[in-house]
């Protein structure tokens, strides 16, 4: 037992034999190291951080999860935790002061402890209960909730500030002149228009393309007019470490406001665990990749525990990178640790030019991503059930108007009743025999589903009753209870309850205490 | 929800009441000292800190925007204490007209300007950390001053006519003299001192590119720790002759320039 946790907990380089291609993974490696970028500074303005954070964490969570991880997953920083780290912390400190930044790492700390805890209590298999359209609605809120965020930066609405979606429309409609900053404004058109058009002629690399041209209509609008007339807000230097070592501040006062946190934890610790095993899941099915899903858990698990003590917050899969890793052909986890170094590489030698990166074209590159991730194309396919149509829209509109996080309580709610109602409907067939009626049962027989049951007993008082339970999946207590009680009452009426049972079921029954009321046939 | 949202309320208002009673009770508020001393700090306080942190040491603390290697101390001598050295205790002052951009000034704009002049950086945003971090460390050390009045020894003094014009020529020969060994012969400054010219100093645009600010600043203070051993005069002269020299630009008129200067610096 110990030893296969301790097998699982140390990286096994199993991949190194696979490791035929390396020039695609390094290559892969490239494209994703540019990829997360904007990414990892957007993410970090989501979380109320500075945009080096964002960065660590692109280096950081990607190796600690590559190196310990099995599958050519890229890790990462990630839209729906950065969301949820700065709903959690923003109420407790001022954005991006060193007491946010404390309470962020703590918060990350607890979410790596949580995802080990996951691990070792094997919860990889819990995540499969949350519905693909719940998964799909929580992605189109989240997608929504960017956009929404955007909007902030490319209109530079930082004197107005509500997390209310529709006020916001509300007031930047009726006092669009007064408000919003048309040079910002400009840029962010500029990106947004960049990207859709980039990726009519490269659909792998138009964020990048976006990018640029952001920039280079920032240095357009800089050229014309000076800052204090445009009030642009710049991503500014970025005093990045090559190891920034840093102990989180832990301490009485700290963990008594940090149980607030703690709800937030295990939510921010559930949606990046879902992210990442969806990811991998879907690697697993469609690649002959050796992947280990309890390892990932323990992967994704540990480079969130380590993420503080390298200044860097909490990550989790990303769906894009991946995606684009897949499509360049790797297979590895190396790809992953090419991403990491090749981030470290790059911002160290972009750095000067970041400087006068406009943030509308940063968040203009992540208006694109946020409306990638509201699909017609889902809508469409979950329109087909009612039941998952409902799932997705209650999700996303609960996440429009509540949340995030309660949202993702919805969604699990929901796919966990929708999952029970259907576990609950039994088969039944109902034929008359010489000695009675013979009702044969299919599906699993529990609390839930008795209800079922109990219509077509009271349907039969007075005859005898043989219920065929060899089809049955699952019998429970409260069923056994049932038989007995509803057996003793047809004694009384002179009729007799038979069950037609096999060998494990009637040793259930057995230990159970069925009485002589009940007569059991093993068939 | 509303448990989660009680719960909150109850350790904030514990809090809020629990940090500042020990200095409430001497004089106020606690000292600096104390606050650096203190484990845990309340939101505001946190700030204070943080503010006194980027005023004494911004190369480290808010080096995003910051384009030279000034800090705000380097001016704001004592970090922003100290009389007739631009102090900080102003909070009440604002907001307030200046003709520098022709606009009412709230603290915010004016600490912003400061960086993007005096820093030689890029603006930050009006809801930067850094910014509101300053901003509460201006109200906490305006503590005692009367809203709307001038405080005592507020700027730098102005200094009275000498009837002489200043003279850049006599002025180089104080500054080897006097100002050389700290700031160096070129104006690039030694470990600790800031360069006073040259692409790591202060912009065209900042306040101390004006003869008459920066002479009552040198004639009040420098040099450091024997400040009014200078004349009017010589203070003037000194002023001009750093006046004339090589600086990063005005970020309002030469926009092109600006760009250059902050890719190749």
């Amino acid at each position: 037992m110990i030893r296969s946790y301790l097998a699982e907990a140390t990286p096994s380089f199993a991949w190194r034999n696979r490791l035929g291609n390396w020039r695609t993974e390094i290559f892969a490696g490239f494209v994703g190291a540019i990829l997360v970028i904007p990414q990892g500074i957007t993410f970090a303005y989501l979380a109320g951080l500075q945009p080096e954070y964002g960065l660590y964490c692109a280096i950081f969570v990607t190796l600690f999860c590559s190196v310990f991880g099995t599958s050519s997953m890229m890790s990462g920083p990630n839209t729906a935790v950065a969301i949820l780290i700065g709903t959690a912390v923003l109420p407790l400190a001022g954005r991006g002061s060193p007491v946010y930044i404390d309470f962020v790492f703590l918060l990350c700390l607890m979410v790596g402890a949580i995802q080990l805890l996951f691990w070792l209590m094997r919860g990889a298999r819990i995540f499969q209960y949350l519905s693909p359209a719940a998964i799909s609605g929580i992605s189109a809120g989240a997608g929504f909730l960017i956009i929404m965020a955007s909007l902030d930066s490319i209109l530079d609405l930082s004197t107005f500030k509500t997390t209310f979606f529709y006020e916001k429309i509300y007031v930047i409609v009726s006092d669009a002149r007064d408000l919003v900053n048309p040079y910002s404004l400009f840029i962010g058109l500029c990106t947004i228009a960049g990207g859709y058009i980039g990726r009519r002629f490269s659909p792998r690399y138009f964020i990048i393309i976006a990018v640029t041209t952001g920039y280079l209509s920032g240095l357009l609008v800089a050229f014309i007019w000076p800052q204090p007339v445009t009030e642009l807000e710049y991503l500014g230097r970025m005093p990045i470490e090559w190891l920034p070592l840093h102990l989180p501040t832990i301490n009485m006062e700290y963990l008594m406001m940090s149980t607030m946190l703690i709800p937030y934890a295990i939510t921010i610790a559930f949606i990046g665990l879902a992210q990442s095993l969806v990811i991998v899941r879907e690697l697993k099915m469609e690649t002959d990749q050796d992947i280990n899903l309890d390892k990932e858990v323990y992967a994704q698990g540990l480079a969130n525990l380590l993420a503080p003590f390298f200044s860097s917050f909490a990550g989790a899969g990303s769906f894009n990178r991946t995606k684009a890793n897949q499509s360049l052909g790797a297979t590895t986890p190396f790809s992953g640790i090419a991403s990491a170094g090749f981030v470290l590489v790059l911002i160290t030698f972009l750095g000067p030019i970041l400087t006068y990166m406009p943030m509308a074209a940063m968040a203009g590159t992540l208006f694109i991503v946020g409306a990638d991730m509201i699909k017609w194309r889902d809508i469409k396919h979950y329109a087909q059930v009612r039941a998952e149509l409902v799932i997705y829209l209650a999700t996303f509109i609960s996440i429009m108007f509540f949340g995030l996080a309660t949202g993702v309580v919805v969604a699990v709610f929901l796919s966990v009743s929708v999952f029970m109602l259907r576990i609950s409907q039994l088969e039944l067939s109902v034929e008359p025999i010489e000695s009675g009626v013979l009702l044969k049962v299919k599906g699993a027989l529990f609390y839930a589903s008795l209800a079922h049951l109990t219509e077509k007993f009271h349907s039969h008082v007075g005859k005898n009753l043989t219920i065929d339970l060899q089809f049955t999946t699952h019998i429970d207590q409260s069923a056994v209870d049932f038989f007995i009680r509803e057996s003793r009452n047809m004694a009384a009426q002179g009729v007799r309850l038979t069950l037609l049972i096999n060998e494990k079921q009637g040793h259930f029954l057995k230990k159970m205490g069925v009485n002589s009321d009940i007569e059991l046939v093993a068939v | 929800m509303l448990a989660i949202n009680f719960i909150r309320r109850l350790f904030l208002v514990a809090l809020l009441i629990s940090v500042p009673i020990a200095g409430l009770a001497q004089q106020g508020q606690p000292s600096i000292q104390q606050l650096l001393q203190e484990p845990f700090l309340d939101d505001y306080y946190s700030n204070v800190v943080y503010g006194y942190e980027i005023v004494t040491d911004t190369q480290a603390n808010a080096s995003r925007y910051v384009g030279n290697s000034l800090n705000c101390s380097n001016c704001h001598l004592q970090a922003g204490t100290q009389q007739e050295a631009l102090p900080l205790n102003v909070a009440g002052m604002y907001p307030k007209w200046r003709a520098k951009n022709g606009k009412r000034n709230g603290i915010g704009l004016r600490i912003r300007e400061c960086f993007l002049y005096s820093m030689d950086g890029i603006m930050p945003p009006e809801d930067a950390p850094e910014v509101l971090a300053i901003s509460a460390y201006i109200s906490y050390l305006s503590q005692g001053q009367i809203m709307g009045a001038e405080p005592e020894g507020r700027g730098v003094p102005t200094l009275p006519d000498t009837g002489y014009d200043p003279n850049p020529a006599t002025g180089r020969a104080v500054y080897l003299e006097q100002c050389a060994s700290c700031h160096g012969a070129q104006g690039e400054g030694v470990a600790g001192m800031p360069p006073v010219w040259g692409l790591n100093s202060y912009n065209k645009g900042a306040g101390m590119h004006d003869i008459r600010e920066a002479a009552g600043f040198i004639w009040a203070n420098m040099p450091l720790g024997n400040g009014k051993s200078l004349t009017h005069q010589q203070a003037l002269d000194v002023s001009a002759y750093l006046n004339l020299q090589i600086r990063p630009s005005d970020p309002r008129d030469s926009k092109f320039l600006k760009l250059l200067e902050h890719l190749i610096n």
